[in-house]
């Protein structure tokens, strides 16, 4: 039963992408998609044609494909009913929030990163990361006044840590953002 | 190889399909009732309805859905089953809804092939 392998394969294959619909619908669907199949076979065999499994399922297009166009119906979802107009206004509401909040957040601490950094070049001696309290804490300062009491770490090391961090997190927030506004809006 | 005359003739073939085939598949099954390889053959013998297996499932699982066609599963003898469908009276009413609109459509655009210009037509409410 050689021939039979590519159906077996297809239908395993569509099967899988099946699995959001109910297990009797998709059951249904294989079902109807493996009797015809393999009528089409005996059809080809009657006409005096070779048995081509490949064209039929070429016919069907490709098992996801396929099986996409069963499920886009779930996937779609139901529109709210016509009362609910504003939960949908508060759920946009909350969701450009939690988008300028996280763009502000983001950004705001890779700027202030980016500034410690090249700040440090600038004024070495009143920006830097200090060692206070024998070593159990550690403080970042924009002073004047050293911190009393403690070692600078880094040094100049500080410049391209403070940069190179800066600069991850702003990436990484542009990512976050991108991620957000294609999905939650 | 496709001449370019037919490759015109078969995206202009796939457009007109976009909008018309669920008229073509309630038209079919009008009277009828077949199962998916029936409904396959039945358009196949136009020449303009050469529609692929994937997409004739789908489209008839979503009429079902819709409530314009209903589906039975038939078991006769040395067979294998086969799921038949037919129109429900839902699908009728849309079937006669549909076919009228197409109807217009055609007259429609039929008198703007057969009246080019530069003569003008008069519209209606003039």
């Amino acid at each position: 039963m050689s021939e039979h392998d590519p159906i077996h394969y297809y239908l395993k294959s569509l099967s899988k992408y099946l699995s959001r619909l109910e297990k009797t619908e998709a059951n249904e669907v294989i079902r109807e998609i493996e009797s015809h199949i393999l009528d089409a076979l005996e059809l080809q065999q009657q006409n005096g044609q070779k048995e081509d499994v490949d064209a039929i399922l070429f016919g069907f297009g490709e098992p996801r494909k396929l099986a996409n166009q069963y499920v886009e119906h779930l996937l779609q979802g139901t529109p709210p009913p016509t009362g609910f107009k504003a939960i949908q206004t508060v759920k946009k509401g909350a969701t450009k929030s939690l988008y300028y909040g996280m763009g502000l957040f983001g950004f705001a601490i890779s700027a202030l990163l980016l500034l410690v950094g090249i700040g440090k070049l600038f004024y070495p001696e009143y920006i830097g990361v200090w060692s206070a309290a024998q070593g159990n804490s550690v403080t970042i300062t924009f002073s004047e006044h050293i911190y009393p009491n403690s070692d600078e770490l880094l040094g100049y090391w500080l410049t391209p840590i403070a940069v190179g961090l800066g600069g991850g997190i702003t990436w990484l927030t542009r990512s976050v953002l991108r991620v957000l506004k294609q999905n939650i809006h | 190889m496709m001449t370019k005359h037919e490759n015109l003739n078969e995206k202009w073939d796939v457009q007109l399909r976009k909008g018309s085939l669920e008229l073509v598949i309630l038209a079919a099954l009008k009277n009828r009732t077949l199962y998916g390889l029936e409904v396959l053959k039945l358009l196949h013998s136009f020449e303009t309805m050469k529609i692929t297996e994937g997409t004739l499932y789908p489209l008839l699982d979503r009429l079902k859905r819709d409530g314009l066609v209903s589906a039975v599963w038939q078991h006769e003898g040395e067979t294998r089953p086969r799921k038949y469908y037919q129109l429900t009276q839902q699908g009728e009413q849309k079937l006669d809804i549909v076919t009228k609109r197409w109807r217009q459509s055609v007259k429609d655009v039929e008198f703007l092939i057969q009246n080019p210009g530069p003569k003008s037509i008069q519209l209606k409410g003039e």
